[in-house]
């Protein structure tokens, strides 16, 4: 593809301009880091053009080469670019320079394998050194410009990489010191100072070596890496020179330099400072906060190389240089300030905070700095924002706020005088002028202004947010809540539709004010006819401030109000109240008051819920209807408070899954008849009430099982057995499912899956009725041809264990021996609900690890069952 | 100190999205430093688009206020600074630097180099300042004579290259971009060492100074026994300096006559090498005395080429230039007006222009109007609801005139009634006089311009001005006293109050 045309640039520049993501993920994404380097050397795309196309690789380099090799390429091919330029002026140098350190700052390239690093870095030295790197540059009237270019490039890459121009600090200073361009080469320098002493101790490289190392060290030789490896561990999160976030956070190792590095240290700061006059003012302030830093983790060191700037600082109330004055005194307190000094800087604070020359962020920022202000002494805990000592009542006079002022200004001066009025809680209380004073004044001003029907919706929530400043910040003062809480009271009868603001008011404040506001707030709506048209504000003000336990003026409001809920969202309000009641357990009156809505309101979905709460209100207790309706914690915040409620009786009132609170085993069998039941054990996990325990059989083997209850169940508290009556409609072993229901202590009913339960063989034995004494061999016999021809007969090596017959008759099959002659003989008869037997013969034999089994069954299918039962029991021995 | 993103956002009310990118501009070798200081607390920044949709709605620009919004009106959502924290997606995008100006959202990111959480505090990001100075340059550069949208417009598609050279990796390098465009232009060969960065290059030619004092004075009247009427006086002095030479010396000084009002408050411009510290300290805060310091103020610096701010003051004059009351009251369906205006006889009567705003809020248009003037003429617009009073060039003799009438308006008209054009509108929290809109509180507001006058009495002596530097430099000084948030509360009715109008 050929290069595109300009304008094709332009439109593609746009689109990806419009949203980079989607663009890239489109069919022309891949191509435009390619073609943009390719259309770098078109002769047919003018130089305004080829800007446009390094702006955007300036700005989007990680979208244009995504990983390391491909950064690496485009900052290879962006070089080559620059080289192939022909020697005459070209707009394109600047931008080119400025293309290929970002592309490698920002790919994560940079380091002394990558081959565009090893050529940038020596060209932009020697650019920044004013000598001559060839032919290809420009003539020297670019020079100049290239230059300072240079050196913001190299301070990009030391910003990136600590330590990078470690090596070169010598060949700044002596820059610096001849005929560079100042400003770029100070804050190159101050940068490299500044990262070499967080670098330093940990490489072990002599200050002064660096600092005086001449011109010559770094000529034309190999980049020295060692700092910039050294450092890069060091770009981590890391506090600037403020003392808030000194401790822990700042890595800055305490040098204890030797005097000759202090001397050359001291020399070079004061070279520093001394020309910082001839830089811009952002400059001056970039200078500044590098030098502080720099200088704070030194020793010993004291900070009065900066006292001669600071004079000429105060005067001005650029932002930039005052914040850094401020930085200064953060950084080094009473080593630079005198408590003198402190209160200057304190009232030009002050003065530039209210300037009316200044514009509005300015004075904001300032008083965000007053409050924050960095005191010699601070008294209060640190990083809360409070007024300064020195900062009286007569300095803030003109820092007072006022109706007139924009929202921002009115709350941040407010705050200072609600500080004040916090401090002033002691003095002498009365006076007309007295701060306290002219606060009421101005929260009544807001309050009238926020009442003014129509008004925009900012007006109330600035008189709301005053509000909530005042209670939070003077909560303990009831000379000033009282009067707010009339105002507010005030406010709500001329405006009932900023009940949302009161809702949230009354969601975040303290109960100093949330409990007197709730209570006359309340007053206010019930007194009201409850049918005009603020009716909705009045209940959605009741939902949040009725008292749980329903007051009669509350219930007569709703009842008046019921009246007057003609649509569907009106009535949900008042049901909303309703339910408000309910949670505090309601009343008699609420009864009364439900069954009503219940029949009288006309919508359906309406009296449904006044149905379904009097039905909560008549059947659950106390405890269990607040869990009920208690906020849900399972609904999502964004979902309609419809979905919520319902999500919250799916959390309180529908059983909810949980994991098995109990452990069930099958006990010991006692084979009494004439019933089969199951001996079950239980072992509570958690404290268990009300538990039900159900079971299922596959394949109706057994009739339909009962379910079995126990009151309360607790770990480690024994538990008696439970008795599980069968019915076995075949007499075969099964799997029982077990499931329990049951209600936690916190009143919520849970269902969980145990493991299920074996029914073995064994555990569907049931003896025969004793026949009369001596009767027992004939009624054996009786049986035993009973169960010819429809039966089955079968002979079974049974293996003993080394106790021999007896132990094993008197062990497995005691309870259903008929005829008996130990140790030899024994005649054994089992009934097998519902119709079938099991008879055995055993007779021991001449060897003695087995006994021959004749058994006869009336049912066939039991044979095998027979057969591994016998086999089975030496095994279960 | 650096800046992650800068933007310019044109507020369109009216507008689907209520705005559109004017121009953005990312910093990726900053924004890797973002993501290895801020760590896990690290929130990239957004594409244009959800940008200016969160950041509008922080700064409440968007045309649905109509409900209540819980993230942006709760009473905890308290903004005391012009830094904010946009909600993007599920993370919190601060600190953002952004204020409204002329219809204009200018916005930045700084970079904190820390964790953001816990929030360091303001005070202690070097870049916030800096994101400030850098957006007010954007501001002053793109205002700075320009008259119409075409002006703006070409500003705006020179902001890329003037960026590149002040701000070419996020680090501001000067605020003053026209500088940069300057520097271009400059090109010097030879520059010699020791040339100021804030200097583009030197002047060839002519030598001179223009001086220029500008005094603006605002005033708050209530005509009222409980309530002490204040006024202020805020002064400006421009610098332009045509000098030759790399850093030629000069020191002016200002001088007050006998009884002149000495100047407080003073912020000088950082050009300014030393400053007296009787003039460091002089404050408002300490009211004035005799024994304030009554100058001469002598203020040596080095000039810059362009026309500069050479320092602000303040001062405060024993009276207003225009001592007035405004009476108003309601009778039935008409209100009853009357105005009262007198010069006070020290104050030069030769204005440039001079007339009374009398707007009515909250009201239909006006639809019948009698009225009387002692002198001047009266203009109506009726559907503004807003009279004004044209005084002219000078007040009569009596040095008082007055002005009565009753004024009958129309149904109001929601979509045309004042109060929401004022306070809804794009000036809404700029421009002060906006916020006085409210129901009871009415007051009139007066413009006037006074040339060759400064109510202080400070003037710049030509001879006094000094100049160390090849050739006599040509030197010219003027002065001008403007009218600003000038106004008469309506005595009848209670009126916001400030606190300095409390005080004994």
């Amino acid at each position: 593809m050929g290069p595109l045309s300009r304008e094709a640039w332009a439109q593609r520049l746009g689109a990806f301009r419009a949203s980079p993501s989607a663009f890239m993920a489109g069919a022309d994404g891949e191509d435009l880091g390619r073609d943009l380097l390719s259309d770098l050397r078109s002769e047919k795309l003018s130089e305004q053009t080829k800007v446009s196309l390094l702006a955007l690789s300036l700005e989007y380099p990680a979208q244009l080469w995504p990983d390391v090799p491909a950064a690496e390429a485009a900052a290879t091919s962006l070089l080559d670019t620059m080289v192939l330029l022909p020697p005459r002026p070209s707009a394109l140098r600047r931008p080119l320079l400025l293309a290929a350190t970002t592309v490698l700052a920002s790919g994560g390239v940079l380091g002394p394998t990558s081959g565009a690093s090893c050529r940038l870095l020596p060209l932009l030295l020697g650019l920044a050194s004013g000598r001559d790197v060839g032919r290809g540059f420009g003539p020297i009237s670019e020079q100049r410009p290239l230059q300072a270019t240079a050196c913001e490039c190299l301070r990009e890459l030391e910003s990136c990489k600590p330590g990078l121009l470690g090596g070169i600090l010598g060949l700044l200073r002596s820059l610096l010191g001849q005929e560079g361009p100042i400003q770029p080469l100070s804050l190159l320098l101050a940068l490299a100072l500044r990262n070499t002493l967080v670098v330093q101790p940990r490489s072990g490289a002599s200050l002064q070596g660096l600092l005086m190392a001449g011109v010559s060290s770094t000529g034309s030789g190999p980049w020295d890496w060692t700092l910039a490896e050294k450092g890069h561990s060091h770009l981590q999160p890391q506090a600037p020179c403020w003392p808030a976030a000194e401790e822990g956070a700042c890595a800055l190792a305490v040098l204890e330099p030797s005097p000759e590095e202090v001397r050359e240290l001291r020399a070079a700061v004061a070279q520093l400072l001394d020309t910082s006059y001839l830089l811009t003012p952002v400059a001056q302030a970039q200078l500044l906060w590098l030098l502080g830093w720099a200088l704070r983790g030194l020793q010993g060191q004291t900070p009065a190389l900066f006292k001669p700037q600071l004079v000429r600082l105060l005067g001005t109330a650029q932002l930039t240089l005052l914040h850094a004055v401020l930085a200064l005194k953060a950084a080094f307190g009473e080593a630079l300030f005198t408590a003198q000094d402190e209160a200057l800087l304190l009232r030009r604070l002050t003065l530039a905070a209210q300037h009316p020359a200044l514009p509005l962020p300015t004075h904001l920022f300032y008083l965000h700095c007053l409050l924050s202000f960095p005191e010699n002494c601070p008294l209060g805990p640190e990083g809360e924002e409070a007024a300064p000592l020195l900062l009286g009542p007569q300095l803030c006079r003109g820092l007072m706020p006022s109706l007139l002022h924009d929202p921002m200004v009115l709350l941040s001066r407010l705050h200072l005088l609600c500080l004040l009025c916090a401090e002033d809680e002691e003095e002498e209380k009365g006076q007309v002028q007295n701060p306290q004073w002219y606060l009421e004044e101005l929260l009544a001003g807001l309050q009238q202004r926020a009442a003014l029907d129509g008004g925009p919706r900012v007006l109330a929530t600035l008189c709301f947010q005053a509000s909530y400043l005042v209670a939070s910040c003077l909560a303990r003062q009831p000379m000033i809540l009282t009067p707010l809480i009339q105002g507010l009271t005030q406010l709500y009868r001329a405006r009932p539709v900023l009940a949302p603001h009161f809702v949230d008011l009354l969601d975040r404040v303290g109960p100093e004010l949330e409990e007197p506001l709730r209570v006359v707030l309340q007053q206010e709506v019930v007194s009201r006819p409850g049918r005009d048209e603020a009716l909705r504000w009045h209940l959605q003000m009741l939902a949040k401030v009725a008292e749980r336990d329903a007051q009669s003026a509350t219930l007569s409001f709703l009842q008046a109000a019921a009246a007057h809920c003609a649509n569907w969202g009106l009535q949900q309000t008042l049901l909303r109240v309703c339910r408000v009641l309910l949670r505090g357990g309601g009343g008699p009156g609420l009864a009364d008051l439900l069954q009503v809505l219940a029949r009288q309101l006309e919508d359906p979905d309406g009296r449904d819920h006044a149905r379904l709460y009097y039905i909560l209100l008549a059947h659950l207790a106390g405890p269990k209807l607040g869990v009920a309706l208690g906020p849900s914690l399972a609904a999502p915040a964004l979902t309609s408070s419809l979905v919520a409620e319902n999500q919250s009786f799916a959390a309180a009132l529908i059983v909810q899954e949980a994991p098995a609170p109990i452990r069930l085993s099958v006990g010991p069998q006692k084979a009494t008849g004439p019933l089969l039941v199951l001996q079950l054990q239980v072992e509570a996990l958690e404290p268990v009430y009300s538990l039900e325990l159900r079971f299922r059989v596959e394949g109706q083997l057994y009739a339909p099982l009962e379910a079995v209850h126990v009151p309360c169940l607790c770990p480690g508290r024994p538990a008696h057995p439970l008795f599980l009556p069968l019915q076995p409609r075949r007499p075969a072993p099964a799997q029982l499912e077990v499931r329990a229901l049951y209600t936690t202590p916190t009143g919520i009913t849970c269902h969980a899956h145990l493991p299920p339960l074996p029914v073995n063989f064994a555990d569907l034995f049931l003896p025969f009725p004793q026949p009369p004494e001596g009767a027992q061999p004939g009624f054996f016999e009786g049986l035993w041809d009973s169960c010819l021809p429809k039966g089955a007969e079968s002979r079974v090596w049974c293996p003993l264990g080394p106790q021999g017959l007896e132990a094993l008759v008197s062990r497995h099959l005691e309870p259903f021996v008929m005829v008996a002659q130990p140790p030899t003989s024994y005649h054994i008869a089992i009934r097998l609900p519902p119709n079938s037997m099991l008879l055995l013969r055993l007779q021991a034999a001449q060897v003695d690890d087995g006994v021959p089994v004749a058994l006869r069954t009336n049912d066939w299918a039991v044979l095998p069952l027979a057969g591994d039962y016998l086999r089975g029991l030496s095994v279960t021995e | 100190m650096a800046q992650r993103a800068v933007w310019l956002i044109r507020h369109e009310p009216g507008t689907p999205l209520c705005g559109t990118v004017r121009f953005s501009r990312r910093y990726p070798t900053v924004e890797n430093r973002a993501k290895v200081f801020n760590g896990a607390s690290y929130v990239p920044i957004p594409e244009d688009g959800p940008f200016l949709k969160a950041l509008l709605f922080e700064l409440r620009l968007l045309d649905d206020d109509k409900d209540f919004m819980e993230c942006r009106d709760s009473c905890t959502h308290i903004n005391k600074t012009s830094i904010y924290g946009l909600s993007i997606g599920n993370e919190e995008l601060w600190p953002v630097v952004a204020f409204l100006k002329n219809g204009m959202v200018y916005a930045s990111v700084p970079l904190v180099e820390q964790t953001l959480s816990p929030r360091p505090s303001l005070i202690s990001i070097s870049g916030i300042s800096q994101g400030l100075e850098l957006l007010f340059g954007i501001q002053d550069f793109l205002y700075s004579s320009q008259k119409n949208d075409t002006e703006l417009n070409t500003k705006l598609s020179q902001l890329p290259n003037l960026l590149l050279q002040t701000c070419p990796f996020g680090t501001l390098l000067d605020t003053n971009l026209q500088n940069s465009v300057d520097n271009n232009n400059f090109a010097s060969v030879s520059q010699p060492q020791k040339q100021p960065a804030w200097k583009a290059g030197t002047y060839k030619g002519k030598p001179q100074v223009s001086i220029s004092i500008t005094e603006k004075v605002k005033s708050m009247q209530y005509d009222k026994q409980d309530i002490a009427d204040t006024w202020q006086v805020v002064g400006a002095v421009t610098c332009k300096c045509d000098l030759e030479g790399i850093m030629p010396n000069v020191t002016i000084s200002l001088s007050l006559p006998t009884n002149g009002s000495p100047l407080q408050d003073i912020l000088v411009h950082p050009c300014v090498t030393s400053l007296d510290s009787a003039i460091l300290t002089s404050s408002s805060i300490d009211g004035v005395d005799d024994s304030a310091f009554s100058g001469p103020y002598k203020f040596p610096f080095s000039p810059p080429l362009e026309s500069f701010s050479l320092c602000y003051y303040t001062s405060q004059v024993p009276v207003p230039p225009i001592l007035g009351f405004y009476q108003m009251k309601e009778e039935e369906v008409q209100l009853k007006i009357k105005v009262n205006l007198k010069l006070h006889e020290s104050v030069k009567n030769n204005f440039e222009f001079c007339e009374a705003h009398i707007p009515f809020y909250n009201r239909g248009p006006i639809t019948q109007l009698e009225y009387k003037v002692s002198f001047g003429q009266l203009e109506v617009f009726r559907e503004k609801s807003l009279l004004i009073w044209i005084i002219g060039q000078k007040f009569p003799k009596s040095m008082e005139i007055s002005l009565s009438g009753t004024v009958t308006f129309g149904a109001k008209s929601h979509d045309k009634q004042p109060f929401d054009q004022i306070c809804i509108g794009d000036t809404a929290y700029v421009k002060k006089k906006n916020v006085g809109s409210y129901h009871i509180a009415y007051s009139s507001e007066l413009h006037f311009s006074i040339l060759d006058y400064t109510l202080t009495g400070c003037y710049a002596d030509q001879h006094s001005v000094q100049v160390f530097a090849s050739g006599k430099p040509k030197i010219s000084a003027h002065r001008k006293l403007v009218s600003s948030d000038y106004y008469i509360w309506n005595s009848k009715a209670p009126a916001p109050v400030t606190y300095g109008s409390l005080l004994p």
